[in-house]
């Protein structure tokens, strides 16, 4: 151990009486004067001391009023603030507020499923009374560094591995949102156009949840959305690559076409947002560029759409019609009524000119119960009305119900379809399988 | 100047660790933290606090010295148990639900209490006496009854409700309710609507299918409902017009038509409360947070601060100080205690801790058809 200097230590111990506050002595005085003027101070406090108690009494009241100003001038304040006046939506400063308290990070998260389904238009199928397997197991993150964003998905399934989507993105003050990467196409009722596991017609249509590159600008403005897109091609450059998740345009058999250049445009406007009862309505428009590599030459495409997604209570229903015409520069033999898309590794080919619509309806279930965290039933409708003559209409119609108890999801869903791609013979385009099929579905998912 | 080398900053610092030394031998020890002089105490904000600040904790602070935090929580008593057990204490007082408070003294997170030692009434009645029963625990000092209410906006809900099934009724009382997100009150509430005899809410509240079937009742009303969690958000749930009704403690409902707000209070099935004030164990200021405690729960202190929000005193001798007025708006008046509904603090400390998981399960259920559900 380090010995201290002594000398410093007895500077400290003589230093220190003198640092000590000492009472100073008075001058001396006559007794009898001091008691005498020490009498005069004690009468002089005591008439002061009702005024004292005065003044704390007054204080405490000043205070009270002022506290009580102060409540109703804030209570007034953050009435205004809360609402514009005549509507229901909080104003600018607190959606800012809200967005304020995002927080950094991201998030990792992913599923695995499996599925089981059963129909009447395959015998093997039916002879083994249904079929099962692994769905999917994905891998995904989702957050944001300071106002740069991301998203991803990773899938792989039985058959094929693949990028469901995967953007970078940067959130500004005022101008919105910003993306860039494989992105949704703003197009329709978003996010999806049904509620089952197995989708309406819109979505092998390539018309509902389809994925492209490009740049996306997402911008809210109170109850109005407005996102534009512009899309280089389709998610992966290859027209020719089957292995994808959303349906597009691809090169495959006697047909060389390939989506580019797209533009998109989406406005929807909320009645009652928030509240216990909300209506969107929407406009969606899509332009763009069908590439033929036997041509050289560039066809088009365009698709429009309104829509109407209505909450209200447990309620929600789900209506849209939309428009499609796809125009490509085919070489001659190769006919222009149809169009061949592709996706999760098969092609097939669709009417290149439909109307498609759409009606969906479905109840939340009001649940007391422990252990089941939601209930949702429904019935998705969706038709494609095709303008070529012979061309029969395809229909898909699924009624089901979604089980969530904690991380688990099960889709119960029972599918008929009239001329349906995936059903027996059916076709979106020409020459279908008429008449009705049936399948059963049930997918078990655990997602974190 | 020259620069300072190493060997003589050495010196240097050796001379005055040495002064330093002999001045400490001479006067002792000085104070060293800068919150010896404070006390923190932790309320539940709003016209609440208010009404403490100025009933007792600024004349408190005269009296002693002590510069008083004071801070707002939601309830509850996960904090309290963090701070204890990590002997990381940062509250020195804290104003409890009385059910909060059994189960904290249970798991041993608060400071023991002598009551007989709280200053007696001024006509020397013991403090044992001369609280209210129920208001005194082992850990904690009741200091105000206070009441759950049903508040409503006249204007907005169209007709006045008469009775606490008019709030459970949207068809005839359209519009939307506020609730505080909790279990308590709520459950009961459900029951009592639901034709359950007040004397056998606990009773029925005790099986699986009195559970079941409370939250039934709440199932029914959960459309309508925008939750609160701090007593002055169910105020302004009210002055933005959110909610047509809504569930709210009494004396913040007072301030607010104190301050001109035209609300008007249902006292019909008030659910009657006990706060009580409590000190966590292995805090550094719990002898002033004690002195402290005895402080706000004198005669004069419970009963000015009852001037400030209408909660009921603890002590039958603060009651003597009220004026009539007063005392018609508090939830212990005759009238009002007459069409109460008293909440059992010692039930809800055995079965909260079952029953908050499944209220919060439940509560975070959709009920709109969500928009975001699982990716497909």
């Amino acid at each position: 151990m380090r010995r201290l200097p002594l000398l410093p230590v007895v500077a400290g111990l003589l230093a220190a009486p003198f640092s000590v506050p000492a009472e100073e002595p008075g001058p001396v005085t006559d007794v009898a004067a001091l008691a005498e003027e020490l009498e005069r101070l004690k009468q002089k406090l005591a008439e002061l001391e009702p005024l004292q108690r005065r003044v704390e009494q007054l204080e405490t009241e000043l205070d009270a009023a002022r506290a009580r100003q102060e409540e109703l001038a804030l209570a007034d304040a953050d009435a205004k603030r809360d609402r514009v006046p005549g509507t229901s939506e909080p104003a600018a400063d607190e959606a800012a507020f809200a967005a304020a308290e995002i927080e950094d990070g991201i998030t990792l998260g992913g599923a695995l499923r499996f599925n089981f389904y059963s129909n009447d238009f395959d015998e093997t199928v039916e002879s083994k009374r249904g079929d099962g397997g692994l769905d999917l197991f994905r891998l995904g993150a989702d957050g944001r560094i300071d106002d740069f964003l991301l998203s991803a998905e990773y899938r792989f399934y039985s058959f094929m591995d693949v990028l469901h989507h995967g953007w970078i993105g940067y959130e500004f003050d005022t101008l919105g949102q910003f993306e860039l990467g494989v992105t949704r196409v703003p197009f329709g009722l978003l996010p999806y156009a049904s509620h089952n596991f197995w989708f309406g017609t819109p979505y092998y249509l390539g018309l509902s949840d389809d994925y492209d590159f490009g740049a996306k600008w997402v911008y809210d403005a109170g109850p109005w959305q407005w996102q534009a897109a512009f899309f280089k091609n389709a998610e992966f450059g290859s027209p020719a690559n089957l292995d994808r998740y959303s349906y597009d345009v691809v090169a495959v058999g006697d047909t060389r076409n390939e989506e580019s250049n797209q533009l998109n445009f989406r406005g929807s406007y909320t009645l009652g947002a928030d509240s216990s009862c909300s209506h969107e309505i929407g406009l969606s428009g899509q332009f763009g560029e069908i590439y033929n590599a036997d041509t050289n030459r560039n066809g088009d495409h365009w698709a429009a759409a309104a829509h109407l997604d209505t909450r209200c209570g447990r309620w929600n229903v789900q209506l849209q019609a939309a428009r499609y015409d796809y125009a490509p520069e085919n070489p001659p033999g190769v006919p222009d009524n149809v169009i061949r898309l592709g996706g999760f590794g098969t092609s097939y080919d669709v009417a290149a000119e439909a109307s498609v619509l759409v009606a969906n309806v479905a109840y939340n279930l009001p649940l007391s119960w422990e252990y089941i965290d939601q209930v949702t039933c429904y019935n998705d409708y969706s038709r494609v009305l095709k303008d070529e003559d012979g061309f029969d209409d395809s229909q898909l119609n699924t009624t089901g119900c979604l089980l969530g108890v904690g991380p688990l999801y099960v889709y119960f869903d029972l599918i008929h379809a009239e001329n349906m791609v995936f059903f027996g013979d059916g076709s979106l385009a020409g020459n279908g399988e008429d008449g009705w099929k049936r399948r059963f579905n049930v997918n078990v998912g655990y997602y974190w | 100047m020259s620069a300072i080398t190493g060997k003589r900053f050495r010196r240097l610092g050796r001379l005055l660790t040495g002064i330093a030394l002999g001045w400490l031998t001479v006067t002792g020890p000085q104070p060293l933290r800068a919150d010896d002089n404070e006390l923190t105490v932790v309320s539940w904000g709003g016209s609440y606090t208010r009404s403490q600040i100025l009933g007792f904790v600024r004349d408190y602070e005269k009296a002693s010295g002590v510069d008083v935090d004071m801070i707002d929580y939601a309830g509850g008593i996960d904090e309290i148990r963090s701070q204890v057990r990590s002997w990381n204490i940062k509250w020195d007082v804290i104003d409890l639900e009385l059910f909060d408070a059994i189960t904290a003294c249970e798991e041993g997170l608060l400071e023991p209490i002598d009551a007989a030692a709280l200053p007696p009434a001024p006509d020397g009645t013991a403090a044992t006496a001369d609280f209210l029963d129920g208001a005194l625990m082992p850990c904690g000092v009741g200091n105000v009854a206070a009441a759950t209410v049903i508040a409503f906006h006249p204007e907005r809900v169209g007709r006045a409700p008469q009775r606490l099934e008019d709030f459970f009724n949207v068809k005839d009382f359209p519009g939307r309710r506020g609730l505080r997100r909790t279990p308590q009150t709520n459950l009961e509430w459900a029951l009592l609507v639901d034709g359950v005899a007040p004397e056998r809410v606990y009773e029925v509240l005790s099986t699986e299918e009195g559970i079941d079937r409370a939250f039934e009742v709440l199932t029914r009303l959960k459309p309508y409902v925008e939750w609160w969690s701090m007593g002055e958000e169910a105020v302004r749930l009210l002055e933005t017009g959110r909610v047509v009704m809504t569930s709210a403690y009494n004396g913040r409902i007072h301030a607010a038509t104190e301050r001109g707000r035209p609300f008007r209070i249902l006292w019909d099935r008030h659910v009657r409360f006990i706060d009580v004030w409590s000190i966590p164990r292995h805090g550094e200021n719990v002898e002033r947070a004690l002195e402290f405690v005895h402080f706000a729960t004198s005669t004069e202190a419970l009963a000015a601060q009852a001037r400030y929000i209408p909660y009921g005193p603890m002590r039958r001798s603060s009651m003597a100080l009220l004026d009539a007025d007063t005392v018609a708006d508090l939830p212990t008046a005759p009238q009002n205690l007459a069409v109460s509904f008293r909440r059992d603090p010692a039930w809800w400390a055995r079965h909260m801790p079952e029953i908050a998981p499944r209220f919060e399960r439940w509560a975070d259920r959709p009920v709109m058809v969500p928009r975001d559900w699982p990716a497909r």
